[in-house]
């Protein structure tokens, strides 16, 4: 069996609750702060739950001339913003053609339709509104002419986002991608989420025996991936495998025993020619929900063995709330700069000891710890499962 | 790349109707009792529809595709507009909520035929499928999987609007599509290419296909008995690309090059 092109992530830019670039965002995950608020931009007045990760102001632009009035766009392009200052990825320091975008998001423009069927009737509200939209609007402000292509795996989304841009680069059709993830908080997911009664009045409690639901946020979060061996200066860390699965269970909850979890993560790790053993660190994508901890660490038992035992586990959920499209990807940023900075966050809010979530999570404060190969995993409505191998640099 | 062989070909297709507006497809939603989560939505029920017809044609029984061998990779440029708008408009409850997502179409097939392998969802015109086409063979030759589904659905008639303003782009009418082609590892040879049609060129405008598009292509092409090589081409927002498939269909040994 050949070894895959390994392919570094050689930076990565975010706009997230809890801070609007990667520096921000990572003192805030080690400190435990907490992006959640009161949501102010919309209106929420009739919903149960009126709470979430809201980005009050996105700071990082002070000029967004040619740049639509889409907030998942202009999440998108904050993260861009970021990435490209610590990158210098802006103007663009090689062939645009050879530049491709890969972005996930489980909401896409889906705001601006609401706008537009609400009476706002612009041209470009309803060419906004499409899934794809915002993705091409990224290709436009980084100037870049290779392929751009939007997956939408739900709350995977960024998972496979990462993936596809590896494929790009091992296939030869991109010499750089810019990939991750975005979702915006809007009415439409709001009301969606109130009306399954899947969001809770407490804080999000990832693991906790008192956990009651999720809350959602919104981000936008991107790497900029090239092959490892083109790399010259410093990079974040090596995106190694990637696995996938369907539990062909249930549109609304994960299949009990989470066996597409355990699939995805036997894939990934054959991806990467690697073992269980091989696991320093798991981030989890502990949403909070009753279910979802619950089965994702029964799945992480089967999947890893003894080693589950004996490796850390977070959920940064509690901090931001559940990012949807751009979870996955902010979560691999963090395994990476855990990796960098030995340090892995605490999972937030986690206080009571739930009998059948018995792993190592992390409660309390941030833990000093260098792991060098990191497990990522995701579960999406509808039954997507997704896993990330990183290594550190 | 080791192109793979069509071993089955499901299509539904509403037919070109004069006018602005949409061809419809119809099909009657199945009560399912007790499973209020199942089949909420058009797109649920011709993606159904459409592996369905795949199976016919490969004259094959659900049990050939189920289970972790079977990848699933879904393509649409429509997307969700027509759920979701029904959804914006409150004329969708709880239960339309769960199904707002692009994620839940190939969900529904993969729970209705116990398809549970590897699984992609791509958003886009007819270079977005023949990427995942592409993606299809790769997860074949690397023996990520046995066989890959390549799922379109492209429905119009809720939200034909969206696309008013990008008309001059389009062929219209809209005509609603739904397509699975069932891939196996084969003996020719895969190629795919991309490129960005320049702003200005005479070529720029016009010309943009949805996601269905070349699946309809293939489903003619192998209509028709055709033998050689083929080529499958499209274009969504100045993205061009191109599938040269050296060998199509082996099993029938109708259409080998």
């Amino acid at each position: 069996m050949t070894t895959p092109e390994r392919v570094a992530i050689v930076a990565a830019g975010v706009v997230t609750p809890i801070g609007q670039d990667l520096e921000a965002f990572w003192s805030a995950l080690v400190t435990g702060a907490s992006g959640i608020s009161q949501i102010e931009r919309l209106e929420v007045a009739d919903l149960r739950v009126q709470r979430g990760g809201e980005i009050k102001k996105i700071g990082r632009i002070k000029n967004w001339r040619g740049v639509p009035d889409c907030r998942a766009t202009r999440l998108l392009i904050a993260a861009a913003d970021d990435l490209c200052a610590q990158a210098a990825f802006r103007p663009l320091p090689l062939d645009p053609t050879r530049v491709a975008v890969v972005v996930g998001t489980a909401l896409g423009g889906v705001e601006e339709g609401e706008k537009a069927l609400g009476g706002d009737r612009g041209r470009r509200r309803l060419r906004d509104a499409l899934y794809d939209a915002p993705a091409w609007e990224l290709a436009r402000w980084l100037g870049a002419r290779g392929p751009v292509v939007t997956v939408s795996t739900a709350c995977a989304s960024g998972a496979t986002a990462l993936a596809v841009g590896a494929d790009l680069l091992r296939s030869g059709e991109a010499d750089a991608v810019v990939a991750g993830g975005y979702d915006a908080l809007c009415r439409f997911v709001l009301r969606g989420f109130n009306a399954l009664r899947s969001l809770s009045r407490d804080a999000v409690r990832p693991f906790d025996r008192r956990r009651g639901g999720l809350l959602l946020g919104e981000a936008g979060a991107l790497g900029l991936l090239m092959r490892e061996r083109d790399v010259t200066g410093a990079r974040l860390g090596t995106l190694r495998g990637y696995g996938s699965a369907s539990d062909g269970f249930h549109i609304a909850a994960p299949e009990p025993e989470g066996r597409g979890l355990e699939r995805a993560i036997r894939a990934a790790l054959a991806d990467a020619r690697l073992t269980p053993g091989d696991v320093d660190f798991v981030s989890a994508h502990g949403t909070a929900t009753p279910l979802n901890d619950r089965i994702e660490t029964a799945a992480l038992k089967r999947a890893l063995g003894p080693r589950a035992y004996e490796v850390p586990v977070n959920s940064i959920k509690g901090s931001l709330g559940h990012t949807m499209g751009a979870a996955a990807a902010l979560e691999a940023f963090m395994c990476l700069l855990s990796a960098q900075r030995g340090l892995i966050p605490p999972t937030l809010n986690l206080e009571e000891a739930d009998p059948e979530c018995d792993l190592d999570y992390v409660p309390g404060r941030a833990r000093p710890a260098r792991p060098r190969i990191m497990l990522s995993t995701s579960m999406g409505f509808g039954g997507c499962n997704g896993a990330l191998i990183l290594e550190g640099a | 790349m080791r192109a793979p062989e069509v071993r089955g070909l499901g299509l539904l297709t509403g037919g070109p109707t004069p006018g602005e507006g949409a061809s419809v497809l119809t099909l009657e939603r199945p009560d399912r009792p007790g499973d209020r989560f199942r089949r909420a939505t058009r797109e649920c029920l011709l993606a159904l529809a459409a592996v369905d017809a795949m199976l016919e044609d490969g004259k094959a029984t659900r049990e050939a595709i189920a289970g972790e061998r079977t990848a699933l990779l879904y393509v649409t440029a429509a997307a969700y507009g027509a759920s979701n708008r029904q959804f914006i408009e409150r004329r969708g409850g709880v239960v339309h909520f769960a199904y707002t997502a692009p994620a839940v179409v190939p969900a529904e097939v993969a729970i209705e035929f116990g398809v549970t392998g590897p699984y992609g969802i791509l958003i886009g015109g007819a270079p977005a499928t023949l990427r995942a086409i592409e993606q299809a063979a790769r997860l074949l030759e690397t023996g990520t999987c046995d066989r890959a589904l390549v799922l379109v659905v492209e429905i119009f008639e809720e939200c034909a609007d969206l696309y008013t303003t990008r008309r001059r782009y389009h062929r219209w009418p809209l005509v609603e599509t739904a397509g699975c082609l069932w891939l196996e590892p084969g003996a020719g040879d895969l190629s795919f290419q991309s490129s960005r049609v320049v702003r200005g060129s005479s070529r720029a405008g016009g010309g943009e296909r949805f996601a269905a598009a070349p699946v309809a292509d293939l489903g003619e092409w192998l209509g028709r008995s055709a033998n050689g090589p083929l080529e499958l081409s499209g274009r969504w927002r100045g993205e061009e690309a191109r599938l040269r498939w050296s060998r199509v269909r082996s099993h029938a040994g109708d259409s080998a090059a």
